[in-house]
């Protein structure tokens, strides 16, 4: 999974390497670009290209704590990098972002209001939003003729051996909070102590973990209920209506992928290229296309067909209210991890 | 592998090497010094270290990764990847020993053709293999639409199987990936066996059988060591086949450490699991070359 699109991306951003390096005699520099892997279309990164003659050198990651690691660890310099708010969050706190010229960014006022000053960047100094996305439950309604209206129904034990949850042990802990009514950014001793039978009693219902694609399992036919990204429910309801994306009743976060630019960029002017060339709308409309995430670009959503705009899994009905993740330290990626996998490993 | 030592005699012909000898060996030597002692030491250093703020590795010297795998929880799980690694091995050796002697006992242009067969999976990727897998095992897939249309489910079998995400999957997985390293090496064995040997042992009054235990098998053992090593080995720490047929609900030690560098931030103690898992291997081997040796041995004293 992981692996395939790493492979896979690998296998791309080698072949876009090479024709440009070839093709382009008038080379304008780069942009070493460190991005979530499947998020940004390859005909951005080649329009962005061909317009510039920038190359964009693309290596991806597969978790915003993998992109966290490899970002510190490593001494390769990335000039943009697309973390999720949380580890934004971390990497402000810590210094670790370069702040953003907005007077370079001539469509910074394509971005929705609602999507700025968030808690992980309160002054946006740091942070341009990329693609807004909810975590929800996707059911077939011709397999599943009872309503599924929260966590506690869609685990419940008549759908053992039918259901398939994103492999993020965070998203999964934060569902067992929700459920408890407990805060989602309380990762107590007392809380996890809570939480670990309920997950317990889900995983053995649990058919299969797949962050990459829990799309898949639900479009053959091998599961008939899931915890997925609104993105892969959004293709799933554009495949056949019969998905119904629903927002569990105990409580539904939002989360914010970002673009921002780490402390030791060495191309930071082609970095703001590169966000304006985002934000603008026709770009960000691609984007949208691919991966139908919820745009935070007002003038890119104008852009978008009705029924684009009409699938509940990219624009939820109603003003429903999320929590967003805040970062929580790496103690608490540790114990949950490690809880996770104990319980995978208790079940049989 | 084939000249696993202590399994084939010293070759009497060799000579020391002379410069030459070593120049022609250098790239080997660099490649092996590059890619595999420097990232070892890397692992063996980082393995002491501890974990900082935002997953910065700190060096220093603490044991307390090492203490940390004789968490039960580890170590249950470095068990299960024995046992599922010794299972796939056995069932490599089973499925993969008669194919190979099969192969071995074909003419020349046959077995040419059948070693061929036997390659032709490695022409795709090991990832579009797997996939395919799953196209057969899934609820609605090849498997199930055959034993439908076949009539073997509603009369024989009550009900579809459901292979897909369960153990079994990931045992069919990768005793499908791994089942061409025993077949080759045992193959090589086993064309050189001579048939006459095998005539002798009849003749001397030997059944099926003892000819096979006590000629056979000797003389096809350096191959099968190889192939049990090509298999156990890699198969411990296989994740890939785990995270896709066995829907990544079953942890192997190769699903934990992924997951140290991937999302608990914590590379140091994903580096001892490595050094312990190296060290696993190394133990393995030296099995293996002591089950050899010993085999030796008893021939000889007869």
């Amino acid at each position: 999974m992981k692996t395939r699109n790493k492979l896979l991306l690998l296998g791309l951003s080698l072949l876009c390497a090479v024709t440009v390096a070839f093709g382009q005699a008038r080379k304008r520099g780069e942009l070493n670009l460190f991005a979530w892997s499947e998020y940004i279309p390859q005909a951005v990164l080649d329009g962005f290209t061909r317009e510039t003659g920038i190359r964009v050198n693309y290596e991806t990651y597969s978790s915003g704590e993998e992109m966290l690691a490899r970002l510190m660890a490593r001494r390769a310099r990335f000039d943009l990098i697309q973390p999720p708010d949380y580890i934004a969050e971390a990497l402000i706190k810590n210094g670790q972002l370069l702040p953003i010229d907005r007077s370079r960014l001539s469509n910074f006022g394509n971005l929705m209001p609602e999507f700025l000053n968030m808690p992980h960047d309160p002054e946006q100094q740091f942070t341009i939003p990329y693609m807004v996305g909810t975590v929800g439950i996707v059911v077939n309604t011709e397999r599943v003729t009872e309503p599924v209206r929260g966590y506690a129904d869609l685990f419940s034990e008549r759908h053992a051996g039918r259901i398939v949850v994103v492999d993020d042990g965070r998203e999964l802990a934060t569902a067992a909070l929700y459920t408890l009514g407990k805060s989602i950014n309380d990762f107590s001793p007392a809380n996890l102590a809570a939480i670990r039978p309920v997950l317990a009693e889900w995983f053995s219902r649990v058919k299969l973990f797949d962050s990459d694609s829990p799309k898949t399992a639900l479009l053959s036919g091998d599961v008939d209920l899931g915890l997925v990204w609104g993105g892969e429910a959004a293709l799933l309801w554009q495949e056949n209506k019969k998905f119904h994306y629903v927002l569990p009743e105990e409580g539904a976060h939002m989360f914010v992928d970002l673009l921002a630019i780490p402390r030791r960029a060495r191309n930071v002017e082609n970095a703001h290229l590169f966000i304006d060339y985002i934000l603008r709308p026709e770009v960000s409309k691609l984007i949208s296309d691919e991966f139908p995430y919820t745009n935070p670009n007002r003038a890119a959503r104008k852009l978008l067909s009705p029924e684009q705009l009409a699938n509940p899994a990219s624009y939820p009905p109603g003003d429903r209210k999320f929590d967003t993740f805040r970062y929580l330290g790496e103690d608490i990626a540790e114990a949950i991890d490690k809880m996770m996998t104990d319980l995978k490993n208790a079940r049989r | 592998m084939q000249g696993l030592p202590g399994t084939l005699p010293p070759n009497p012909h060799a000579r020391p090497a002379g410069a030459w000898g070593w120049w022609l060996l250098a790239p080997m030597l660099a490649w092996l010094a590059l890619f595999v002692v420097a990232p070892m030491a890397i692992l063996l250093v980082y393995s002491f270290g501890s974990r900082g703020a935002l997953g910065v590795v700190e060096l220093g010297f603490s044991l307390e990764n090492y203490e940390r795998i004789a968490d039960p929880i580890y170590l249950r799980i470095f068990g299960r990847s024995i046992g599922y690694a010794a299972l796939t091995t056995l069932l490599c050796v089973v499925i993969g020993f008669p194919a190979a002697w099969f192969i071995a006992r074909r003419s020349p242009e046959w077995r040419g053709r059948l070693l061929l067969l036997v390659m032709v999976p490695f022409w795709t990727s090991f990832l579009i293999r797997t996939y395919a897998w799953i196209a057969i095992l899934r609820s609605e897939g090849l498997l199930n639409a055959v034993l439908k249309s076949s009539g073997v489910v509603p009369h024989v079998l009550p009900a579809p199987l459901d292979l897909l995400y369960t153990p079994t999957a990931v045992v069919i997985g990768l005793v499908y990936v791994y089942l061409p390293f025993v077949i080759l090496p045992v193959y090589a064995s086993a064309e050189k066996l001579d048939g006459t040997l095998l005539e002798a042992a009849q003749d001397l009054g030997a059944g099926p059988l003892r000819v096979f235990r006590e000629v056979i098998v000797p003389l096809t053992w350096p191959g099968i060591a190889a192939g049990m090593m090509l298999v156990f080995v890699p198969a411990i720490g296989m994740f890939a086949v785990t995270d896709l047929m066995g829907g990544a609900r079953v942890s192997m030690i190769g699903n934990v450490i992924h997951n140290q560098f991937t999302r608990a931030l914590n590379f140091p103690f994903g580096a001892a699991l490595g050094v312990v898992f190296t060290l696993l291997f190394v133990l393995s081997y030296a099995l293996l070359l002591w089950l050899g040796r010993r085999r030796d041995e008893t021939a000889k004293a007869r």
